[in-house]
């Protein structure tokens, strides 16, 4: 542990206080001058962590420029502009094209570059935003006075104070302190409160009792110190920097996209060399040959496709933040489509991180309570008599007050002064009841004696709210067993019954039942107190309990829990049928963790666990089969002394898993040994130390409210609600955003072909050029951008919920069956191109026969009277126009093949008629583009419907393939035809 | 390791003994894959035919579906050398000047008028030659009217060999671009073509003599009916003779056609209606 070494040189904890005021030139009594703080804090910068240091803007913005595709278009700008050069050197003037084409492409290289960066400056903005939602402040005292000051201007050897409830400022040496206790779980796990006091009791600055660390939490008592550490310098400092050194590892879908970019650069180059090789030994010149390669690779390369697929995938992570999830790494959404396993949290994820009456026992009753966020759940009886006296004792036997000033404020989020189960107690009556404060002022209060721990009670007396009644009420809760002590009678239907063995079997097992429900359990009880005992104005004294403790009437039970959120359940259901596992990992109890798990679904009904069968069929646990049961339930204490080959085993034997008592390094480890055998994984954390696991993971997920600075930086995605059905949504989204990314490539590519062909045509055959770069590019980054976006909008097919997670090496983004069919079959539409074409030029005169072998002299700019098949003589500038006429001709036929192209696309197995035609809107841009572009030539119209007819094809041909994928899956049809 | 791994790995995908696979297919799978897309791509081809098939059916044979790419008629000049428009020769140099000699002896070789003769009849000038069809039935081949060489005169070759070449006083042929059914005109009469020199070249350019008279296109050669209807058409020609340019220098000289019905052509377009070309002729005297 080396960050242990680098602790252990310092010394700060150990020595005196006096060489700790010389050594940082400070005052315990009146801390730093105000002078020599500033000028430390010239010297050390402000007390913050640095985020993790980025890459230079101007890397990031390069790097944008220099992808595989990008240096393929940059080649082909040079080879226009040399191009371009020579041509101008000779007097040609059609030459210009060239030198449009360069720049064109120039800017379509910069405009996506610019695009692309645009989008991660924009999602590292998010998390930048984060920061900078609460300053945090604390207490200084400078110059002998004390201010509140903003904590990133605190400097080594500032005296400052934490009280309850404050965040640690800094990592500070402790100089007097009264009962402060640190929460330090965001730093070591362990959730139990650490109490610090100003003595060193331990030579490792970690162990002592000192020092208060940096971004943990001091959860009661009050201290001050001298600040030894600030911002990168102190503990969670150095540990958030070593975390930052992990390299993230490449997200399936960016390596998915990697893959397919250089299948595409590659086969570019390919092309392009062997018709060049192809062109140079059919006899043209280098600079012609040269223009071919260039020609092709304008073709072949997808130039819309990076940015199709970066405003797919943005357009998914916009949707997916109104819903609450915030992507930082946009190809993460697609990553947590293919997740398989989730590990989560529990406290606040999957539960409302709010204590929560559960359910009450009276009359001999387990009566259910609404513990719905929205307090929608159904309620129980209130009629009987001893829900009065209960609701009475629960109301004033209860120390926690609201807020004031939230009057229009729903009661569960109301902010409450008072320990978890008496707010929850409070809010709970608050509902029932009704304005608890002014039923409390009705019972005036006359003594109470606060909870402690060796007595487990709480109680209070009152005056009765009828001013005749003299005689005092008093009313208690505590741990059951103790109250039960203290009870002779028992209230049963108003009926105040004695005590006996039937009536404490029957308490007995209700406080088995709720306690094995996980729920914390509080008993309450109450009592008239005799008026000729004690009148009016005795004296009560709460230390001496002068007073009648025992021999009280029993009221009830109320149980609490941190109940799940209401959209957990389905969340887990819905995991489950996607074929993911959800796998617990708390801090948590045991029960308590595997009563949430039983009731969110993670344990489904019937699941037993090796202890539930070997209690089940008496029989010791060790005869059990471990492969009968289902479920299981490790504790931090049992996973430390497993090996990693346990845990695997474990985890593959039981579907159903939850890690209780665990620390966040083992979270760690179950991640490690998910990803070992195959998952993919996601990840919730919100402590500093989760950021090893949320970095391991295939996506970690940061809560919004309850994470750290840390977690979130480590993380991919964050949850702004904390809530697990979120993640289930991004899930979902993930699994849409990749079938329409499919179908968004498929669209895309299919073009290539309709687009190369024409060169190969022109090359090889020598016919005028059917389709010009600047046509292509056209098609590339105008119109066809709008309807392979408009494919991310697709709804989903299927229920993508209802299939298992997709695995990463079988079904990729681009698989060869997606390639061929769109290449070689859909890809035929430059048929369609080719009709429309020779039709164009037969109509004018040019016959297809006469058409071969003409491009020498109909590219001829010296020839002015080339004779067409008719006799006529046509001038150079005559014949361009027809030649622009052409690739007008050939663009329509594309884009009418595309039409009928984004049609098919829209479904991959269904029919287009099962899924609607026009439910993604979007697509027309395309039609209304059409419209207005070429409406200048009246001929051209007719040329429109020339490809109609394959436009058709296309359609009913995609219809008889998916019929047949539908008919018959698994068929040889199925198997080829299938993408 | 790994690399060996991936190396295998290749090898196993190019040919895989244990499946008897070759690029990740058996024999039947390549088979059957190769004999879908070669059912496909020929039933594409048949669709491909039948449509170009169905499409040529369409078209009439004598005139083309559409002619708005040649509403105004291309000029061109001869002679011609490869690649420019540029006359530059050498009086004294008679190599200089032979090529473009002979060049015009082999253009004007078909309106021999013993040539014209034989193939073309002779017809009524100063009016168009009509030659309609009667209703579906073909009033084809059509005839032709005669272009005699002759009619060119100085410049014809026939009495000067050289066609003015030698002695600084070359001739400039000038042909109109055929058009199918073309019917131009210059208020009624013939059109004719004006030749003359760009702004700072005119004191240079000297006098002209046109032949025909005038130098126009006869309205008996309209309209053209097509290679496949009239297959012995002659084009008419108009003759420019430069008759004292001055020497030793560049004379830029743009020739057009003049008539009302031919649209002038765009700007973009250099030979449409109109022709310029280069004429230097350098001498030691």
């Amino acid at each position: 542990m080396n960050l242990a070494i680098c602790l252990l040189l310092q010394d700060d904890h150990e020595i005196t206080i006096e060489e700790l005021e010389t050594r940082y030139n400070t005052s315990v009594t009146k801390g730093l001058t105000s002078t020599f703080a500033s000028q430390v804090l010239e010297r050390d910068g402000p007390n913050e962590l640095k985020p993790p240091k980025g890459t230079p803007e101007y890397v990031k913005f390069a790097r944008q420029l220099a992808g595989g595709l990008q240096c393929l278009m940059w080649v082909a700008a040079v080879i226009c502009f040399i191009a371009f050069g020579i041509e101008v050197a000779r007097g040609n003037v059609t030459a210009f094209d060239n030198l449009y084409l360069a720049i064109t492409l120039i800017s379509v290289v910069v405009v996506t570059g610019c695009f692309g960066y645009y989008q991660e400056f924009k999602s590292t903005n998010i998390i930048a935003s984060f920061k900078n939602l609460v300053p945090q402040q604390a207490i200084v005292i400078r110059d002998g006075q004390k201010n509140q000051i903003n904590a990133h201007q605190l400097v080594v050897g500032d005296l400052v104070e934490i009280k309850g409830g404050d965040r640690v400022p800094a990592d500070i040496r402790i100089i007097s302190g009264q009962a402060c206790k640190v929460d330090n779980s965001s730093l070591t796990g362990e959730s139990e409160p650490q109490s610090k006091t100003p003595e060193c009791t331990h030579e490792n600055p970690l162990e002592t009792k000192n020092i208060a660390f940096f971004s943990t939490t001091c959860l009661e008592g009050v201290a001050t110190g001298v600040i030894i550490n600030t911002g990168d310098r102190t503990i969670i400092g150095r540990i958030a920097s070593l975390a930052s050194g992990v390299g993230n590892e490449k997200t399936p879908i960016a390596i998915e996209i990697e893959h397919f970019v250089d299948i595409i650069a590659g086969l570019a180059i390919f092309f392009g060399f062997t018709f060049f090789v192809v062109a140079m030994f059919i006899g043209y010149a280098f600079l012609e040959a040269m223009i071919f390669f260039m020609a092709i690779v304008v073709a072949y390369v997808p130039e819309g496709l990076l940015a199709t697929v970066t405003v797919c995938l943005s357009l998914t992570a916009k949707r997916l933040a109104r819903k609450n999830c915030v992507v930082k790494n946009l190809e993460a959404v697609e990553t947590l489509g293919s997740t398989s396993v989730i590990c989560s949290d529990k406290t606040g994820t999957l539960t409302q991180n709010r204590m929560t009456v559960a359910h009450l026992w009276f009359d001999n009753h387990v009566h259910a309570a609404d513990t719905t966020e929205d307090q929608s759940g159904q309620s129980f009886d209130q009629s009987s008599e001893t829900w009065r006296s209960l609701a009475r004792v629960a109301s004033l036997c209860n120390r926690a007050t609201f807020r004031p000033d939230q009057e229009g404020v729903p009661i569960p989020k109301r902010l409450v002064v008072g320990d978890a189960s008496e707010t929850a107690l409070l809010k709970f009556t608050e509902l029932t009841v009704g304005n608890i404060m002014d039923y409390r002022n009705r019972f005036k209060k006359v003594v109470e004696v606060p909870f402690n721990s060796t007595n487990k009670f709480q109680l209070s007396i009152h005056e009765l709210e009828d001013p005749l009644d003299l005689r005092y009420l008093l009313v208690m809760k505590g741990a059951p067993e103790r109250i039960l002590e203290r009870c002779s009678t028992i209230l049963i239907k108003g009926q105040e019954l004695p005590l006996d063995e039937q009536w404490s079997e029957a308490f007995q097992t209700a406080y088995m039942d709720l306690g094995g429900l996980g729920e914390r359990v509080l008993g309450f009880c109450h009592i008239y107190l005799n008026e000729k005992e004690f009148p009016r104005g005795y004296a009560f004294d709460p230390d001496e309990m002068n007073f009648t403790t025992s021999g009280l009437c029993f009221a009830g039970l109320i149980s609490m829990i941190d109940p799940p959120r209401a959209t957990v359940p389905d969340a887990v259901m819905k995991c489950r049928t996607a074929g993911i596992r959800v796998v617990m990992v708390t801090g948590d109890h045991p029960i308590t963790a595997r009563a949430i798990a039983a009731n969110v679904g993670i344990i489904s009904e019937g699941s037993e666990t090796v202890e539930d069968i070997a209690q089940r069929k008496r029989i010791p646990v060790e005869q059990v089969n471990k492969r009968d049961a289902r479920a299981c339930v490790i504790s931090g204490g049992q996973l430390k002394d497993m090996s990693s080959e346990e845990l695997d085993d474990a985890l593959r034997n039981h579907p159903e898993m939850v890690f209780a008592r665990t620390s966040p390094q083992q979270k760690l480890i179950i991640v490690e040994s998910c990803q070992r055998l195959g998952s993919i994984v996601a990840v919730t954390g919100d402590g500093v130390n989760d950021s090893p696991a949320l970095k391991k993971a295939d996506i970690g997920v940061a809560m919004g409210i309850a994470g750290s600075d840390a977690a979130k930086n480590a993380a991919d995605m964050i949850l702004l609600d904390d809530n697990f059905a979120s993640i289930v949504t991004g899930v979902e989204q993930g699994r849409l955003i990749f079938d329409n990314l499919k179908k968004s490539i498929a669209y895309t590519l299919t073009k290539n072909i309709p687009e190369l062909t024409p060169y190969l045509i022109y090359i090889t055959v020598s016919v005028p050029l059917p389709l010009g770069c600047i046509t292509i590019l056209f098609i590339e980054l105008a119109t066809d951008i709008f309807p392979s976006v408009s494919l991310a909008y697709e709804k989903a097919e299927s229920d993508i919920m209802h299939l298992k997670p997709r695995n990463p090496r079988q079904h990729r983004l681009v698989n060869e069956a997606l390639a061929v069919y769109s290449y070689f079959q859909i890809g035929r539409c430059s048929f369609a191109g080719f009709t429309d074409y020779f039709t164009a030029m037969a109509q004018e005169g040019w016959y297809p026969l006469l058409c071969v072998g003409l491009r020498s002299q109909w590219e001829n700019v010296h020839l002015q009277d080339v004779q067409d098949s008719y006799g006529q003589e046509w001038t150079f500038s005559q014949r361009l126009y027809q030649e622009y006429t052409c690739y007008t001709v050939f663009f329509v036929s594309i884009e009418i093949c595309q039409i009928s192209d984004v049609l098919i696309r829209k479904t991959r197995r269904l029919s287009v008629f099962q899924q609607g035609f026009f439910r993604s809107v979007k697509t027309h841009p395309k039609h209304a583009s059409l419209g207005i572009m070429y409406l200048n030539s009246t001929q051209l119209v007719q040329w429109w419907f020339v490809p109609v007819p394959y436009g058709i094809l296309i359609f009913v041909y995609d219809e008889i393939r998916k019929l047949g994928v539908r008919r018959y899956p698994g068929s040889w049809w199925d198997q080829e035809l299938y993408y | 390791m790994a690399k060996d791994g991936e190396k295998s790995g290749w090898k196993e995908y190019i040919w895989n003994p244990r499946t008897r696979e070759f690029l990740g297919r058996t024999a039947s799978s390549w088979g059957l894959i190769l004999l879908f897309y070669l059912v496909f791509y020929i039933f594409l081809a048949g669709l491909f035919t039948l449509t170009m098939y169905v499409m040529l059916q369409t078209l009439d044979d004598h005139k083309p579906t559409w002619q708005d790419r040649l509403s105004t008629p291309g000029m061109v000049i001869r002679p011609k050398t490869d690649e420019t428009y540029e006359i530059v020769y050498n009086v004294e140099n008679t190599e200089s000047w032979d090529m473009y000699a002979q060049a015009l002896d082999k253009f004007l070789a078909p309106y021999n008028n013993s040539v014209q003769a034989e193939k073309n009849n002779e017809c009524v000038p100063d009016q168009y030659f009509l030659q309609e069809d009667s209703g579906d039935v073909k009033n084809n081949p059509k005839r032709s009217c005669q272009f005699n060489r002759t009619i060119l005169d100085l410049c014809s070759g026939i009495n000067d060999r050289y066609y003015g070449y030698q002695d600084g006083k070359p001739c400039i042929i000038i042909k109109l671009n055929r058009v199918i059914g073309m019917l131009p005109s210059k208020d009624g009469q013939a059109p004719f073509v004006t030749c003359g020199a760009k702004k700072e070249d005119s004191d240079k350019i000297g006098e002209l003599l046109y032949f025909p008279p005038n130098g126009t296109f006869n309205l008996m050669y309209y309209p053209y009916y097509g290679k496949k209807a009239q297959v012995n058409y002659s084009q008419p020609l108009v003759a420019v003779k430069f008759l004292n340019i001055t020497a030793n220098q560049d004379v830029n000289i743009e020739c057009r056609i003049n008539a009302n019905n031919i649209p002038i052509g765009s700007d973009r377009d250099k030979f449409s209606g109109r022709v310029s070309f280069k004429l230097r002729i350098n001498t030691i005297n």
